[in-house]
């Protein structure tokens, strides 16, 4: 008999029962908004607030097959989905917003490395410790005035953004993984006759990459979040330019499906991440 | 043990919804509760004073109703009355087609306030003409007035042709003017006061189209929901509300000190920025101006201009077809569009009464 004490810390759901219990809070809600959405349009047949199946799956057609309003581009009758695809809304909109992230993520390497030697050569971190210490409080979205004259309004302001947001945090946090790695590893290399870029790069920085790439994993989404807030403030393109425009409407039907498709890119990013790192660490216990 | 700490628990829950509930009960017995939301635009700061100054509370207070003035963002006070967490708003001609109308809420517009009359302008540096700006960014909150006043300059200027060519980019008001000032390859943008004025004081920046050239196109409104007006407390509210507001309204005009001091305190601007502001407002002061410009032709002209922008800019909705599909009735019983599906109403009754005196 299987214990069904939920407060028991022996007591283990069988595979079947645990597969249920964790679909049912994504059930509740699918319900919740099902019900609502429901009642809200036996009240107002238009109701744009929260959109019935059949809006949100107009609204999915739209994003996915029909280009962004303002491009001259017009299908031809006989395009291919395949056709169609290629010039929606959607493809557009991710591929403006995937360029600005990854080139921000790419950025953060530099940072990576920087903050290994600040964590390793006292020199660096008399240097730049407390500089970046003081610098990871300044919240940066309310420096973007100043990043509009810096970077101009254009693609640069945004990326900027986000590595000014991520960074310093990045830092900071590699720093002390480095000086988490016991001194004696890296007294008995220099014994062994390492170099003192051997020690850094292929004693201490192998060592903590599988947590960098850990570190980076939580960093997604306030990368998201301050590409979102730039694209919202200024931007002709990208995800959150869209989902900026469509609210201007109630266009909750275009929304919602943006915001998930937003949520399984994430997913996938952090995902791939994941797997990399189990690949390249096997021996790394997360 | 550990189901007498549960039960206490569910106690204490079912205790805290009978507190609740009967807060909600002991609310609702006493007079009834309207609220009306306005953001800050010369047009509306009057509803700060309005309330200030008590005028509201007599004027409710006659009708044996509570109103409360609630103030917010232009954005999340168009959401909030869409989702009827409101019962009236301050609100433009064009968001009030294309917000609770498009979205079948049934609104009513029972006060035609102002219209923007060079409130809105579009603003560029060097010589740019209209001829010349389809290959230069232009700055501006996109799916506005803004958007429609360019359009609208655009066509009037004979460049229709070009309207596909123009290269928006969508930029939110509250950091329109830093981003624009500071960088001096932006040539071009599209906004309203008091932001236009903060941008003008650079004096390589100047007008080239404003509101005043599209006359009554571009007009505030206080709009309230359908299903509150058709009951007997919602119309008394109606009453109280265009009331209070030509009692408030002419005091602005009249230049009362404290009518000024507290209008222009609603949006943080000098008395000095304000009354500039009021310049280019063009108020309808008296009750009986803004019936006969409600009743005459004009407005159904200038609203279809809007409501085909708005159709063409899809901002009707996904599911809308045909521009029709969100109608306007007039006073005079005129319906633009298909008249199975009146979704805006002009109604000029309250503002009569108001004329005569029957408020």
């Amino acid at each position: 008999m299987t214990n069904l004490s939920p407060f028991d810390i022996q007591a283990r759901p069988n595979r079947l029962l645990a597969q249920a219990l964790s679909c049912v809070l994504f059930v509740v809600c699918i319900g919740l908004y099902m019900h609502t959405s429901v009642e809200r349009h036996k009240e107002n047949a238009e109701d744009r607030v929260v959109p019935s199946g059949h809006q949100l799956v107009a609204g999915i057609r739209s994003a996915v097959l029909e280009p962004a309003e303002e491009d001259d581009y017009i299908p031809a009758e006989s395009a291919s989905t395949w056709e169609r695809l290629r010039h929606s809304m959607i493809w557009k909109d991710t591929a403006s917003s995937g360029g600005r992230f990854f080139i921000s993520l790419a950025l953060l390497i530099p940072f990576v490395v920087l903050a290994v030697h600040i964590g390793l050569f006292p020199w660096f971190g008399a240097g730049f410790l407390r500089f970046f210490l003081f610098f990871d409080k300044i919240v940066a979205l309310s420096l973007l005035p100043i990043l509009f004259i810096a970077f101009g309004i254009d693609q640069w302001s945004k990326i900027a953004l986000i590595v000014i947001g991520v960074a310093p945090t990045m830092i900071l946090d590699v720093t002390q993984m480095v000086k988490a790695v016991p001194q004696e590893q890296i007294v008995k290399a220099f014994t062994l006759d390492a170099n003192n870029f051997d020690v850094a790069y292929r004693v201490v920085f192998r060592q903590v990459l599988p947590q960098v790439i850990n570190s980076l994993r939580l960093n997604l989404k306030p990368m998201m979040l301050f590409l979102f807030a730039g694209e919202m403030i200024a931007a002709s393109d990208g995800l959150a330019y869209r989902i900026a425009i469509m609210r201007r409407h109630m266009g909750m039907d275009v929304i919602l499906p943006y915001v998930l498709w937003v949520a399984l890119l994430l997913f996938l990013i952090d995902f791939s991440l994941r797997v990399i790192n189990r690949r390249l660490h096997p021996w790394f216990q997360a | 043990m550990q189901s007498k700490r549960l039960g206490t628990f569910s106690l204490l829950c079912s205790l805290a919804l009978l507190v609740g509930f009967s807060d909600a009960a002991t609310a609702s017995a006493q007079a009834p509760t309207f609220t009306v939301g306005w953001s800050v635009y010369a047009g509306w700061n009057p509803y700060f004073y309005m309330q200030k100054s008590g005028i509201l509370k007599k004027w409710a207070d006659k009708y044996g109703i509570a109103i409360k003035v609630q103030r917010f963002d232009y954005a999340a006070s168009l959401d909030s009355f869409v989702a009827k967490n409101i019962d009236a708003c301050a609100m433009t001609n064009m968001e009030a087609l294309d917000m609770p109308a498009a979205a079948g809420v049934d609104s009513t517009a029972i006060i035609v306030g102002d219209y923007s009359n060079g409130n809105d302008a579009v603003l560029v540096r060097d010589n740019l003409t209209f001829q010349t700006l389809p290959s230069k960014p232009v700055m501006l909150v996109q799916k506005t007035v803004s958007e429609y006043l360019l359009e609208r300059g655009m066509v009037l200027n004979g460049q229709q042709a070009q309207l596909g060519k123009l290269h928006l980019i969508n930029t939110s008001d509250s950091d329109i003017v830093a981003a624009f000032l500071n960088n001096k390859s932006n040539e071009a943008v599209v906004t309203w006061k008091p932001l236009v004025s903060q941008i003008v004081a650079d004096k390589s920046v100047h007008s080239i189209f404003d509101s005043s050239k599209i006359p009554g196109e571009i007009m505030d409104l206080m709009v309230v929901r359908s299903e509150v007006l058709n009951t007997p407390n919602g119309q008394k509210f109606a009453r109280a509300l265009t009331g209070a507001w030509y009692e408030t309204i002419q005091q602005v005009a009249a230049g009362q000190a404290n009518a000024l001091k507290y209008s222009a305190a609603a949006s943080g601007d000098s008395v000095e920025s304000y009354k500039e502001q009021l310049k280019t407002t063009a108020l309808f002061v008296s009750p009986k101006s803004a019936v006969d410009f409600t009743d005459g032709p004009e407005v159904q002209q200038k609203m279809d201009l809007v409501r085909l922008f708005c159709f063409k800019h899809g901002l009707l909705g996904q599911g809308i077809h045909s521009v029709d599909d969100v109608a306007i009735a007039y006073p005079n019983g005129t319906v633009q569009g298909n008249k199975a599906r009146v979704r805006l109403r002009f109604n000029s009754a309250y503002m009569q009464a108001a004329e005569q005196g029957k408020l």
